[in-house]
């Protein structure tokens, strides 16, 4: 399963409660349309360090690395190349 | 008769109209231009039809407009009733129904709302901040504060009294609504002794999480709004980081925040990598914080004072506070009464107890709530003889300071957020397949309380957890869905009947530990 499926089945199950894929837009933002909360970003954050091996540093939890699918897979992409 | 919040602020703005009174981001709002847009909207109001007594929905996420629109309902003569942004529309429905207001202010593109006006008498008036996306015809917010074409009339001042100026909704789905209403002499006073003990002046500023729909988030705007000074809007503790970067950034010198704020601070920020040594104070309410956090908070902040305080909406915010410099002394206390605030603890048949022994926790002041909206049997069973029956249990000791020890009521608190479990129960109980339902809030280190919901099927091939969860999601704001979901042979009860929640939990508890 690549990257892009794996951060969307985890949401879908874990925030939306769906296996409806049409429900998930990658670029929506997954804060204002209250899939995620202050417990929520938490779990997300230890589904990427699990899943692909990486720190999220304190100041990358940030919208900018988690607000959407797109921008947690950029970050991801990112993390995976500086790790090298 | 003390001033009232729109007569303070209104004094702000003519004698500083450049000071800043609300940032939101890179958005900065000063006192004159507050004062200008909310005597537009005032001014549009009226134009439109709007008379005294009316009441304006406001469901706005923390922001500008949501304290223009509030402070401008008052000049309109009106009541402001801010409502949950986050609510869905079973939740709205029977909110709007009740207070039945002639206006409404909400965000552009909220579906849930569009959806809801199409099954109900929608208000007369409708005004949409932010960009419009949908083909709605309400008036956009830009074009309502630049429609004032003449000069506003000298607005005599609001005085500080009986009248009503605000409701807020503490629960309520399909059952009774409970909508605090209270007078602006509530707002003036509580806010009056806020900052008399918080030492508030007009160089404070705070970043503050905590929605203006709720009681405490509230009484953060209006305190430092009377004082002169900043709020400093962050709407979430989504990402702490950028909370804590914000503090730093905007040099304030207060914080709010209920227990889940300062856990989830501590637990995901190096607090000590950024200077904050601007905190003058931080404020915490919203239930009890563990000793433990607020030793860590202590020992991450050494140069703020840590003021724990207790209240509940009924009270306006705020009934009581704990002095910083007793925080060590008297740690797990919420403190002395505030100004202009009786407390006393009181027997099941209302005679005051003595020092230490528990009972229920009676207040008194002029912050205490006119009632709930349109419901007086509701409102006398708490509002008794002049006095506010808090439904909270607890002690007060040699020294004056009261202990709180637990609730009379099975309501749960997650976060910031209140839920009474029959609201999350009526929605599960519609899902085909459930039997019958109970839902309990069990402890948890980040939240205070989490929600465990147990399920009794009828057909036990139809439900599954997730299916009660997208069921919740559907109908309910998202911190009223249940985070497990259990599913049990029978429910436990008294030999009457009645549930036992008491058990449940416990059994959660068994759970979690086996």
């Amino acid at each position: 399963m690549d990257e892009l499926q794996q951060v969307r089945n985890f949401i879908l199950k874990n925030f939306l409660f769906s296996e409806d894929e049409g429900s998930l837009s990658n670029e929506g933002s997954l804060i204002a349309s209250g899939a995620i909360d202050s417990t929520g970003v938490l779990e997300l954050i230890m589904f990427i360090e699990e899943t692909f091996q990486i720190k999220v540093d304190e100041e990358e939890m940030i919208p900018d690395n988690l607000d959407s699918v797109e921008k947690i897979i950029a970050y991801v992409h990112r993390k995976s190349v500086s790790k090298g | 008769m003390p001033r009232s919040l729109p007569d303070i602020v209104r004094a702000h703005a003519q004698s500083d109209p450049e000071r800043i009174a609300v940032t939101l981001g890179s958005r900065n709002c000063s006192y004159g231009q507050l004062w200008q847009e909310v005597l537009s909207f005032a001014d549009w109001l009226k134009q439109s039809g709007f008379k005294a007594g009316d009441r304006a929905a406001i469901i706005l996420a923390n922001c500008p407009e949501a304290v223009v629109a509030c402070y401008g309902t008052w000049m309109a003569g009106g009541i402001a009733v801010p409502l949950n942004a986050q609510a869905r529309p079973r939740e709205l429905a029977p909110w709007l129904r009740h207070c039945d207001p002639a206006a409404l202010i909400h965000e552009a593109g909220n579906a849930d709302i569009e959806s809801l006006l199409d099954t109900m008498d929608a208000p007369s008036l409708r005004v949409v901040v932010g960009d419009k996306t949908d083909q709605t015809s309400a008036p956009d917010w830009n074009e309502v504060i630049a429609a004032r074409t003449r000069p506003i009339a000298v607005v005599s001042p609001l005085e500080a009294d009986d009248s009503p100026a605000m409701i807020l909704f503490t629960s309520g789905t399909t059952g009774n609504p409970k909508g605090v209403t209270l007078s602006h002499r509530n707002l003036a006073s509580n806010a009056a002794s806020i900052v008399q003990y918080l030492e508030l002046s007009a160089s404070d500023s705070v970043v503050s999480t905590l929605p203006f729909y709720y009681a405490y988030g509230n009484s953060v705007l209006n305190t430092h709004l009377a004082a002169g000074g900043r709020i400093a809007l962050e709407l979430n503790m989504v990402f702490p980081h950028a909370v804590v970067e914000t503090i730093a950034r905007e040099r304030v010198s207060g914080f709010s925040g209920v227990p889940s704020t300062f856990a989830l601070l501590l637990s995901r920020v190096d607090v000590g990598r950024h200077d904050l040594s601007s905190l003058r104070y931080i404020t915490q309410a919203g239930g009890p914080m563990s000793v433990a956090t607020t030793r860590r908070l202590l020992a991450a902040l050494p140069h703020a004072r840590l003021f724990v305080m207790y209240g509940q909406t009924e009270a306006t915010a705020r009934l009581t506070w704990l002095p910083p410099g007793m925080l060590s002394r008297k740690i797990g206390s919420v403190g002395r009464a505030i100004p202009g605030v009786e407390i006393e603890i009181r027997s099941e048949g209302r005679e005051p107890v003595g020092t230490d022994r528990i009972g229920e926790v009676w207040a008194r002041g002029d912050n205490v709530m006119l009632g709930y909206w349109r419901d007086e049997a509701q409102t006398s069973q708490v509002l008794i003889d002049g006095w506010l029956k808090t439904g909270d249990m607890g002690r007060i000791d040699a020294d004056g300071f009261l202990f709180l020890e637990g609730r009379r009521t099975d309501m749960i608190k997650v976060g910031a957020h209140r839920i009474y479990p029959k609201d999350v129960e009526e929605a599960i109980a519609e899902l085909p397949g459930v039997a019958e339902v109970a839902v309990v809030g069990i402890d948890d280190e980040l939240l205070g309380q989490i929600i465990k919901a147990f399920i009794v099927r009828s057909d036990v091939s139809s439900v599954d957890a997730m299916s009660v969860q997208a069921h919740c999601r559907a109908r309910l704001a998202s911190y009223k869905i249940p985070k497990h979901v259990a599913f049990v042979e029978a429910l436990p009860k008294t030999a009457s009947g009645k549930l036992q929640r008491r058990a449940l939990v416990e059994a959660a508890v068994k759970r979690e530990e086996s």
